[in-house]
């Protein structure tokens, strides 16, 4: 066919389409529409996942969307991307164990950990962590701030993969570099006070162990702010068991605008603290009310102790925007002070870590003595399996039974023994997220949903580190020893109960649990 | 059969699905001004269903419910009652359905429910009418409604309207869980959706003044004689005038005498 001829037989049959149209609308189009028989078929003819499609109500294995809290300080969802795929649901119901395990209807609350996995699973980025970046740009750009950060374990080992780096690529001097790049004025280390929480809290379990506090046992860590508000909706009648030491996040943000502050004649409420954080629930966690310790030791009630809380995504947000290449920078090192980490302190980013670093301080307040190779590397704690048991020799003391969980439903298997009064445990640490803080809730995406793949090649490269430290134990951090020296005198004294000590809420009132068969 | 879809309430725990469902069956646009689940939702051309979070007092303590608001599809809809260009029809499966092509744009309907349900798009140069169409095209397949089979906590529950009526009454008397009032069982004679709650439809913002007969049924009484006073009045006003003209015709010839 030439152009030619296409072009005519084109034009004949626009004519006729043309007269076509014209009879339709005339005589047809007015017919149906005078008499209402159209023939036009009426209703939603869009897309729904394939599991919506069947015949009749047949109940479907995932179904629906988990409830999101239209004011939760964490979590936030875009309807317009959710698909309704359901693994926000898989995660919360059969990994966390949230969804699903309280009665309905509900009383007050969006039950809700604020753990954020449902934002790790969710294919279409609908949910995401509320974001604190305008919060933390107000601070930078205002000359009367001064702007201070500090960094989890976990982000250094996670903040490379949003810069194309292999997943568990150590990046904590760029870390460094990038924030002062930002204009941070100080940048100061989260290991420091997960030091300084072993510290309290190693004491604390020695208190139990020895019977020179009424606390009961197993003693049961209380760094996580996920756990927290699981053991508070789920739990409440163990929360004695609950060590009363804040998270490391609290006590670096308790310190750093007072001791700290004090030190440097700094005026407390010009400090704006960040934290970057592999979690959505330490969000939650910094706006409790009761996280004003600063603010009690200056009397003045607008003091916060964390003023941000900014996800490792959204600080790789804030470089990328800032048109910084993380893998470029130079390594720095921490701001003196605050920011001296042993491994112990390290490892707390990983399941199985806040155990470790326990054995090995409560091993030498027990003994005395220096701890022995074995603990350094306490093989039955480490690893993916979700409860791991272990019992630690102690010389001349006895054997410590500890347990390690992450992930709440397998948390729920132990609290229930332990509420049964047949878990035979002096001390358990539980982490809401599967692997830890490294595959926490603010984590990259690197895997969706998150993979053991990504998660062990995240954990070996802490372990890796820890090995390479000379200081691999939290009562050997030279500032932690001067920060009792110098300001808290000991742990568990007048002063750090105070500041790096808090009591729990029951949410037994929020919910009513489903009892467990 | 007639299809119909039970609400249970108490069982509802606000996660919006449902309102997403109807927006990707229907392909509904999404405004962020305008949320299809919050504190204050608002039924729109684009919302043809919404969940508000209600704080509500029970036994004395502030609580959260969700109510899901959509068209109920009225055994005996007052909107296709008045439409008089039968774009609004009862189909015999339950749903009442809109047919925009036949729609005149008149609004009568919106008058006219009851419910406050049909939504005019008055942002359009050419605008319909909007409502919940029940997923007429689900249904005709022996599908849920796209809202009723995304739900996680089987809130809403969707089968036949008798089966599912009988369902929800053993429900409300067994124990005290529920208050004894099944809405939609009567409310303007009878509706497809219907409610189940642990508070009263009151607190939860529903309209309890609608009247147990159906609508249509009251202006039906004297609307009825509408073809009786048009054919018979013909009648009369032509025997009239044959009988005037022929009285003139007469009255002439008699002049003409």
């Amino acid at each position: 066919m030439t152009v030619r001829e296409g072009f005519e037989r084109e034009k004949k049959i626009t004519r006729r389409r043309f007269l076509k149209i014209l009879s339709n609308m005339g005589l047809v189009g007015t017919a149906t529409a005078l008499s209402g028989c159209s023939s036009e078929e009426i209703g939603g003819q869009g897309w729904l996942p394939e599991q919506y499609n069947v015949a009749g109500a047949w109940p479907t294995q995932v179904r629906g969307r988990v409830p999101i809290d239209p004011a939760s300080p964490s979590v936030v969802r875009n309807d317009e991307k959710c698909v309704l795929c359901g693994q926000c649901l898989e995660v919360c119901q059969n990994i966390q164990s949230v969804f699903g395990y309280y009665e309905l209807p509900v009383i007050n609350d969006f039950v809700c950990v604020n753990c954020g996995q449902c934002i790790l699973w969710c294919p279409t980025s609908s949910i995401t962590e509320k974001h604190d970046t305008k919060k933390v740009k107000e601070a930078l750009a205002d000359p009367n701030k001064i702007v201070v950060a500090q960094t989890a374990p976990a982000t250094r080992v996670g903040l490379g993969e949003e810069f194309a780096l292999p997943a568990g690529t150590w990046v904590q001097g760029q870390q460094v570099a990038a924030l002062r790049q930002l204009g941070f004025d100080k940048v100061f280390d989260t290991v420091f006070a997960a030091d300084l929480t072993i510290m309290e809290e190693g004491t604390e379990l020695i208190q139990r162990l020895t019977g020179k506090s009424n606390a009961p046992l197993p003693q049961l860590t209380s760094c996580c702010p996920g756990w927290i508000k699981f053991c508070e909706y789920y739990y409440p009648d163990l929360i004695p068991n609950l060590s009363s030491a804040k998270s490391p996040q609290q006590m670096f943000g308790a310190m750093v605008k007072t001791y700290y502050a004090k030190a440097n004649h700094i005026d407390p409420k010009k400090i704006f603290s960040v934290s970057i954080m592999p979690c959505t629930a330490k969000k939650f966690e910094a706006q409790r009310p009761e996280f004003n310790s600063a603010g009690e030791y200056w009397k003045n009630e607008n003091i916060r102790d964390v003023d941000a809380v900014l996800t490792t995504r959204e600080l790789a947000n804030l470089i990328k925007k800032a048109g910084i290449d993380l893998t470029q920078l130079p390594e720095e090192d921490y701001d003196p002070m605050l920011g001296e980490g042993s491994g112990a302190g390290l490892i707390f980013g990983n399941t199985g870590g806040v155990m470790e670093a326990a054995i090995r301080t409560a091993y030498f307040f027990l003994t005395g003595k220096e701890s022995p190779k074995s603990v350094f590397n306490l093989k039955a704690v480490r690893g993916l399996n979700g409860v791991k048991e272990a019992e630690v020799n102690i010389p001349d003391w006895g054997v410590l039974r500890i347990a390690v969980v992450h992930g709440l439903k397998d948390a729920r298997t132990v609290m229930e023994a332990i509420r049964r009064g047949t878990a035979p445990y002096d001390f358990v640490e539980i982490m809401a997220c599967p692997g830890g803080c490294i595959s926490g809730g603010g984590q990259p995406r690197t895997a969706v949903p998150p993979s053991d793949e990504v998660r062990r090649k995240r954990i070996a490269s802490i372990y890796a580190k820890d090995t390479s430290y000379m200081v691999r134990e939290s009562h050997e951090n030279r500032e932690v020893l001067a920060l009792y020296e110098n300001f808290l005198e000991h742990p568990l004294s007048h002063i750090s109960h105070k500041l790096l000590h808090t009591q729990y809420t029951s949410r037994a009132e929020m919910l009513k649990a489903k009892e467990m068969v | 059969m007639s299809k119909a879809v039970l609400v249970d309430v108490t069982k509802c725990v606000g996660c919006g699905g449902c309102t997403v469902a109807c927006k990707m069956w229907n392909d509904l646009e999404f405004d962020k001004s305008m949320p299809s689940h919050s504190e204050n939702p608002k039924l729109t051309s684009k919302n043809w269903t919404t969940v508000t979070y209600q704080k509500v007092n029970k036994g004395g303590k502030q609580v959260w419910r969700f109510v899901k608001e959509q068209c109920l599809h009225c055994e005996d809809p007052a909107c296709a009652s008045v439409c008089f260009s039968k774009a609004i029809k009862k189909t015999p499966q339950g749903p009442v359905v809109y047919y925009p092509n036949l729609c005149v744009g008149c609004r009568y309907c919106m008058v006219a429910c009851p419910f406050d349900i049909p939504k005019y798009q008055w942002e359009k140069v050419l605008p319909s009418i909007t409502k919940c169409q029940m997923c007429v095209t689900k249904i005709k397949k022996g599908e849920a409604p796209a809202c009723t089979s995304v739900c996680p906590t089987n809130a809403l529950t969707f089968g036949d309207r008798d089966k599912l009526l009988a369902f929800a009454k053993k429900k409300i008397e067994n124990g005290d869980k529920y208050i004894k009032h099944i809405y939609g069982e009567k409310e303007a004679g009878g509706t497809n959706w219907f409610y189940i709650s642990d508070v009263s439809f009151k607190e939860l913002g529903f309209p309890t003044n609608i009247p147990k007969e159906p609508l249509p049924h009251y202006t039906h009484e004297y609307l009825k004689l509408t073809p009786t006073v048009f054919i018979g009045g013909g009648a009369l006003f032509t025997a009239l005038s044959i009988y005037t003209r022929r009285r003139n015709e007469i009255a002439k010839e008699k002049e003409g005498k």
